[in-house]
């Protein structure tokens, strides 16, 4: 039993990362209509910043802030790409193109990275906070946790409480209208684009210690992500945040598990087929009338 | 239709003939050898065109697919199993197919990017799940036996060059049937093409099925090609990146498959000439598709448009004069005359307080044409929205020449007995005149197809519905309603746009369709002189409810329905 308690302790950072990249999927699809499968692969180019920086023996307080500046460029980068020439596009089609500016950005960055081979992570905030029960939990899980909780908070609190939020997602399907209204679409897109390209690298700096690090595994943490926005049915930021924290735990709970370990990759898939099963009862239509 | 197909096919066959025997004798053999690895990759394009560019799905795993069959041929050839890689292949594809289902079927109930999301999943675990497993005989160093008669290198291109002309054949008979269509129809409008009697999440997995399928064929013509196979061959970024070139060479067709395929393999080698990196190539990739994307045309699409205007020779053989003459009209349904088309019985619809039918009532009787008129926002199109099946609620009961249809999901009321046509049209612009009726109405003979077009006066079954314009869509929505032979249709306001002698063309014919069709209709109109020529008798909804109804004169000429309808007060009659 202990063993279990102390496995999903261990899950807990991974969980705190989950849980931000899946909000930070829900806040951009709210706020701009694109499920942006490239989340995780826009933080791990700022990360991959970040180890280069040190490895080049910059600080590492110093090598984070740039690799961080690094990720929301490339997060607005996406972004300018998405709504200079896609703004008007349906869903699939902006689907199609985010999907093939990930094929690009994986490329670029195992190219610059060198391939599949594993670089050197440097542990942000080293060190163990707390034990619980005999177990250590470790600062940077705590502070996964607590920005995964604080944009979570932010992100509820932005788009169901203030009348911008509100507008932005009432436009987000037609940003042509907005521009009528007066609200300058273009420029707040690119903000959503540049808050969640932060966020989401300072959640694959935290995650990528753990990981076998490579661009390709990293970038691919967008499963999880993405699964746990479906938990939050693409709406909801707090049942996002369960979702990945739900992941993380169950993630680090089959590690302990002998021969089921060695599977536990394949844990998001069956999260993503569950919560469809779950959320298909009844026919539903395309677009009305 | 299916003569086209085989024309097409055989046309196909002849090309694979002389470019395989060209390619097999001419070219050296290393060239042999990349053109077998261009076939392969673009068997699995093409499973991707069937999804992505037909039914407008978007599939990340494709190459998980391949790796299933990889993996069976991979057994069976560890097991020794009767048949050969010929067989294996086969049983490799047929392999891929249960995965397909089982992640397929819960995405595609669904609309949107779930199955994107799905697909990227799958691929990610089925990598995780090969790099721990590995391949049968990988280990040990055992490589897939080819059949004797195929050993050779040169030999087993034209294995692989007979697997892609079979591919392509199928896939073009497939691409001309009523699933070929319908997935066409779909990518269109979900809500159209369940009006048709499509069911939807049926038409979507099997076509995710079938590319699962051809992948898994492609995986285990790979297994044999290379011998042994290794878990990155079939990697997520593989799919990712076949997506991407699927994408961009535009693999709807299959010389875009073939683009795709000489696009995969021959960058790589480009740029290794050039002293670059690999990687590269998937950049270029990327960046044609987003290319593709936002112009709208990937790169066969562009090459079909030069090759249109080259004036090549062209038969223009007219096909046979069709006359429009009733007795080559399919044999209209019969229906008991003492039960009702349909009937509506206390109808009640609410979007939280708003109230938007309130208890209707309201009978069509067999061998009539009904009005329903009333002013915008009385209820009328979400009538018809609730009686075809495209409201998730309402009270009421609705029956169907005596049969309840409470409870029955779209497009089982349409095969039932209701079709309905919509206040825009929704038909695929991509499907021929002739492609759509048979969607719509099923099998019908080429002397009915053409005798159902010649009375409304329509088009041509050969001509693409892209090059009609609105008003003649609207007359063929109307026609594959009609041929159909339901027991009740359903107009929305058919005569939107028209002009006026059209729309009084078209009262005449819709006055005709119980006599010639046998069905009874419900028409929708704001054109009184439309209803006036083409309903024996009229309902006027106003505010959700049924305020009169009776013979089309008698109602037209009340007093409180022109108060309700015409907007003229009562003082100003008097």
């Amino acid at each position: 039993m202990e063993g279990y308690f102390s496995a999903a302790v261990a899950g807990l950072g991974a969980a705190g990362a989950y849980a931000l990249l899946g909000v930070c999927v829900v806040f951009t699809y709210r706020l701009v209509s694109v499920v942006n499968f490239t989340g995780a692969s826009i933080g791990a180019a700022g990360t991959f910043v970040l180890v280069v920086l040190h490895q080049a023996g910059l600080g590492v307080l110093p090598a984070a802030i740039i690799g961080l500046v690094a990720g929301t460029l490339t997060g607005m980068l996406i972004g300018s790409v998405m709504t200079r020439w896609f703004a008007q596009a349906s869903a699939s089609t902006k689907a199609a193109v985010n999907v093939a500016l990930l094929v690009g950005i994986v490329s670029v960055g195992l190219r610059l990275t060198g391939g599949q081979h594993p670089k050197q992570f440097p542990d942000l905030f080293p060190g163990s906070a707390f034990s619980l029960a005999d177990v250590q939990v470790t600062i940077s899980a705590l502070v996964a946790l607590g920005v995964a909780a604080a944009f979570t908070l932010v992100s509820d609190y932005f788009l169901a409480r203030t009348s911008l939020g509100l507008q932005l997602q009432a436009l987000s399907e037609n940003p042509k209208s907005a521009e009528l209204l007066g609200i300058r679409v273009g420029l707040l897109s690119l903000v959503v684009w540049a808050v969640t390209g932060l966020l989401a690298t300072f959640a694959m700096m935290i995650i990528a210690p753990a990981r076998s690090p490579d661009f390709m595994s990293l970038s691919l943490l967008i499963i999880p992500a993405l699964a746990a926005a479906l938990v939050g049915a693409f709406r909801n930021p707090w049942m996002t945040f369960a979702g990945g924290m739900g992941i993380g735990i169950l993630q680090g709970l089959t590690s302990n598990i002998p021969h089921l370990g060695q599977y536990r990759g394949t844990i998001p898939l069956l999260v993503i087929l569950a919560v469809l099963l779950w959320t298909q009862r009844g026919a539903r239509w395309d677009e009305a009338r | 239709m299916k003569h086209d197909s085989i024309k097409s096919s055989l046309r196909l066959v002849v090309a694979a003939i002389v470019g395989g025997v060209i390619a097999r004798e001419a070219l050296p053999e290393y060239w042999v050898y990349l053109a077998t690895s261009v076939l392969i990759t673009a068997i699995v394009l093409q499973s991707l065109g069937l999804v992505v560019s037909r039914a407008g799905m978007i599939s990340l795993c494709q190459m998980s697919f391949a790796g299933v069959g990889a993996w069976v041929v991979g057994w069976l050839n560890v097991a020794g199993a009767p048949g050969g890689l010929i067989v294996w292949t086969l049983i490799g594809g047929l392999a891929a197919v249960p995965f397909g289902v089982a992640i397929g079927l819960p995405a595609l109930r669904l609309r949107g990017v779930n199955l994107a999301i799905v697909t990227l999943g799958f691929a990610s675990a089925f990598d995780m799940v090969l790099a721990t497993i590995n391949f049968p005989g990988q280990t040990n160093f055992l490589s897939v036996a080819r059949p004797a008669l195929f050993a050779s290198d040169g030999n087993y291109f034209v294995l692989v060059l007979a697997f892609y002309v079979a591919v392509s054949v199928g896939l073009e008979f497939l691409a001309r049937s009523r699933l070929g269509a319908s997935w066409l129809a779909l990518r269109h409008s979900e809500r159209a093409a369940a009006s048709n009697g499509v069911n939807i999440p049926a038409a979507k997995v099997s076509a995710f099925a079938i590319s699962a399928f051809i992948a898994g064929l492609s995986g285990g013509l790979l297994a044999g090609f290379l011998g042994t196979v290794v878990s990155s061959n079939f990697s997520v970024m593989q799919s990712l990146a076949m997506f991407a070139v699927a994408i961009m060479a535009g693999s709807f067709f299959p010389e875009g498959a073939l683009i795709g395929g000489l696009l995969v393999v021959l960058v790589p080698q480009i740029l290794r000439t050039f002293g670059l990196a690999q990687d590269w190539g998937n950049v270029l990739f990327a960046v044609g598709a987003t290319q593709a994307l936002s112009t709208g045309e990937a790169i066969s699409e562009a090459v079909r448009k030069v090759a249109r205007k080259i004036p090549w020779p062209r038969s223009t053989k007219a096909g046979p004069e069709g006359v429009a003459d009733g007795k080559k009209l399919p044999a209209p349904l019969r229906l008991d005359r003492s039960t009702d088309a349909l009937r509506i019985e206390a109808l009640s619809v609410r979007y939280g307080q708003l109230v938007a039918l309130d208890d209707v009532d309201l009978s069509v009787p067999v061998g009539e044409v009904m009005g329903l008129i009333g002013p915008n926002g009385a209820g009328k199109s979400t009538l018809i929205d609730a009686v075809s099946g495209f409201l998730a609620h309402y009270e009421g009961r609705v029956s169907v020449a005596g049969e309840k249809f409470d409870g029955r999901r779209a497009h089982l009321r349409a095969r039932g007995g209701i079709r309905r046509t919509w206040q825009t049209t929704r038909i695929a612009p991509e499907l021929t005149v002739g492609q759509y009726m048979r969607l719509a109405a099923g099998r019908l003979r080429e002397d009915q197809l053409r005798a159902v077009l010649d009375w409304l006066e329509c088009a041509d079954a050969r001509m693409l519905v892209s090059s009609l314009d609105a008003g003649t869509r609207r007359l063929l929505d109307v026609a594959g309603a009609v041929a159909a032979r339901p027991a009740v249709v359903l107009l929305d306001e058919p005569a939107a746009g028209q002009s006026y002698d059209d729309a009084y063309e078209l009262g005449n014919h819709i006055a005709r369709i119980p006599t010639l069709f046998g069905s009874a209709v419900l028409l929708v109109e704001h054109d009184m002189d439309l209803i006036r020529l083409a309903c024996s008798s009229v309902a006027v909804l106003d505010f959700g409810a049924v305020v009169a109804t009776g013979r089309t004169r008698e109602v037209l000429d009340d007093a409180s329905v022109k108060r309700a309808y015409l907007g003229i007060a009562e003082e100003a009659m008097a």
